[in-house]
């Protein structure tokens, strides 16, 4: 909670806005990070963010708590799974600004009711 | 039969297949060059590239031998490559859990086996060579923490239950453990790194490799290419290419992007491309194996392919369009795949056969839940009601069972000869689990040339191209026409194992 903190008061501080352009967002993100698309866009404006940017906020412990499924299934818990634990990158089931299924579903049939795509 | 969105996410793929495939062909492609008057970016001891098996017991094995400075670069974003989503299955010789369940077994025997199913032209040496070390590479698994189900099983092809399996029955319970070790070993991962090509000195010797930064699989998005001096040399264990459609097409034209594939999407081979621009020696590149134990009920791997060959010894595979049986549940992979996909309808379109298995044998494995779970398997009270679900005529699938059973009893399958060894007692009943069967590409027996020290070969000096090593399925011949289940394992780690030690020592 406290890194999100940070970044509200970087937005809040009167980080300036890069472009009007309308693109795709989540509402909350909208609220959070504005139009500053260089909070997200670590590597430059053109290139993918890198790995470490959706963690500026979000912790992975966290998110792997808030997704813990039952014991008989605990390893399809997609932030803290079987075939890579904690370490999978966030963009590989999430996109900002483009639908993205979770890599879970290239061989298994078990679904994330609350995935956004 | 299951209305489960199967391709949802793998078509999705397929168009980023489709969009990387042409960004790999813009002019700007990877390729070898002199290394002379280049500047390097950055320079390390070891350079392996790829996390699977291989590279992750070659960089544990070179720091043993006392590698200071040690660099495994992964192309995709996690680690672990296909290494990561297959079965976990690891069959070695004259194991402890052997020497319990009271099972005579010899590295002679084993590679007897495995000679036997690559029909003439496997190597016999490399397969003796990972034999002979099997138990050494099943130790290194168990040392970084990796744990195996109490109970051996005895795999297609193999004349003995000799294979070992994780607790999670997935090969991410050994790859997991060796990369955690790999950290605490303090060898230098880098995830997003793609090799574009060797570095080459005066004598043709590798020097170092050119390696994309940053790199997003499937996207075109221009990282920073860094050309990295190896010391030591170059570990390839960059895997198969069961992934590429065009390059298994060119060797196989049935294997079309329509036929499922279990493996991990970055197994796309540019890393073998790049050793033979090199002068490596292909070898059976035409061999690419299907398993015989996937479903078409589900993407890849999924849970079915171990619930499968965890149930095969004790099972019935069931042609639907007759009732009987069409195979030896247990012969090798590429037995079993063509006469699965032999079971057609009458009009010749794709009818995939059924595995019945008793539940109280099938509920052993801890797939069983999952299959039945997850809807791509089912379980029944009574024959009546499995014929009905699947349209299998009733008479002639209880006459088979009775048969079958009579082969249970008399340990002699006249049928099809199958070992009935590990069916010993276990009677076809009621309740019954089944699932469907269809085969997926797996595994790309083909691939470079090496020797029993994972050098690589030169075709034109018929000398081992100095600073290259390479281990694991990148590497060809070793099994020849069709690989024995849990076989692949212990071949890359060993070979992992080994190319470190002969970099150490070079």
């Amino acid at each position: 909670m406290k890194k999100v903190n940070i970044v509200l008061a970087l937005v809040l501080g009167g980080l300036v806005s890069l472009s009007a352009q309308a693109i795709e967002q989540r509402a909350w993100h909208k609220e959070v990070i504005g139009k500053d698309c260089k909070v997200c866009h670590d590597n430059g404006i053109k290139q993918f963010p890198s790995d470490q940017a959706c963690l500026q906020c979000h912790d992975v412990d966290d998110l792997a708590e808030q997704t813990a499924r039952s014991e008989e299934d605990k390893w399809q818990n997609p932030h803290n799974n079987l075939h890579y634990g904690k370490d999978l990158p966030c963009q590989e089931c999430h996109g900002e600004h483009e639908s993205k299924k979770p890599l879970c579903s290239n061989c298994h049939t078990f679904k994330f009711d609350k995935h956004k795509e | 039969m299951s209305n489960v969105d199967l391709l949802g996410r793998r078509n999705f793929i397929k168009g980023m297949g489709a969009a990387a495939g042409i960004a790999m062909a813009a002019p700007a492609m990877a390729v070898s060059e002199k290394a002379d008057g280049v500047k390097w970016d950055k320079e390390v001891e070891v350079l392996i590239i790829g996390s699977g098996f291989a590279g992750l017991a070659a960089a544990i094995e070179a720091t043993r031998q006392g590698a200071k400075d040690v660099h495994i670069f992964e192309k995709m974003s996690y680690f672990g490559g296909n290494s990561a989503i297959n079965g976990g299955l690891f069959a070695a010789p004259g194991t402890p859990m052997q020497k319990k369940e009271g099972v005579e077994d010899s590295v002679d025997r084993m590679v007897s086996d495995q000679l036997k199913s690559g029909r003439g032209i496997a190597d016999e040496a490399l397969l003796r060579h990972v034999a002979s070390h099997a138990v050494e590479a099943l130790q290194m698994t168990m040392d970084a923490g990796a744990e195996f189900h109490p109970y051996l099983q005895q795999l297609g092809g193999h004349s003995v239950a000799r294979t070992y399996q994780t607790t999670v029955s997935c090969g991410a319970g050994i790859t997991q453990p060796l990369y955690k070790e790999c950290k605490k070993l303090g060898v230098h991962t880098h995830n997003r790194s793609k090799f574009e090509g060797f570095l080459v000195g005066e004598k043709g010797e590798v020097v170092g490799v050119k390696m994309r930064e940053n790199y997003h699989f499937g996207e075109d998005q221009p990282g920073k290419v860094l050309k990295i001096r190896a010391k030591r040399g170059v570990i390839m264990a960059t895997g198969g290419f069961a992934q590429n459609v065009d390059l298994r097409m060119a060797q196989d034209p049935t294997l079309t992007s329509e036929v499922g594939c279990t493996n991990a999407p970055g197994a796309t081979g540019e890393g073998m491309y790049e050793m033979f621009r090199l002068g490596a020696i292909p070898v059976h590149l035409a061999h690419i194996q299907s398993g015989p134990w996937a479903s078409p009920d589900e993407g890849g791997f999924g849970y079915v392919s171990n619930y499968s060959i965890y149930n095969f010894p004790h099972s019935m595979a069931i042609n639907r369009l007759t009732g009987k049986r069409f195979m030896n549940e247990i012969a090798d992979r590429k037995t079993r795949a063509d006469a699965e996909l032999a079971c057609r309808d009458e009009k010749g379109n794709a009818l995939p056969p059924i595995l019945i298995t008793s539940y109280k044998d099938s509920k052993k494995h801890p797939n069983t839940k999952k299959v039945i779970k997850y809807n791509v398997g089912w379980k029944f009270d009574t024959i009546e009601e499995l014929a009905k679900h699947f349209d299998v005529p009733l008479k002639p699938l209880k006459a088979q069972i009775e048969e079958y059973n009579g082969y249970v009893k008399s340990g002699e399958d006249k049928q099809f000869g199958k070992n009935m060894t590990k069916a010993k007692g276990k009677y076809i009943e009621a309740p019954f689990t089944v699932v469907r069967l269809w085969p997926k590409v797996h595994y790309c027996q083909g691939g470079v040339q090496v020797n029993t020290k994972a050098e690589v070969k030169d075709s034109f000096t018929g000398k081992s191209i100095p600073g290259l090593y390479a281990a694991g399925e990148v590497c060809g011949g070793i099994h020849g026409v069709s690989r024995l289940g849990s076989c692949s394992i212990p071949e890359c780690m060993v070979m992992g194992m080994t190319a470190a030690r002969s970099i150490m020592k070079a």
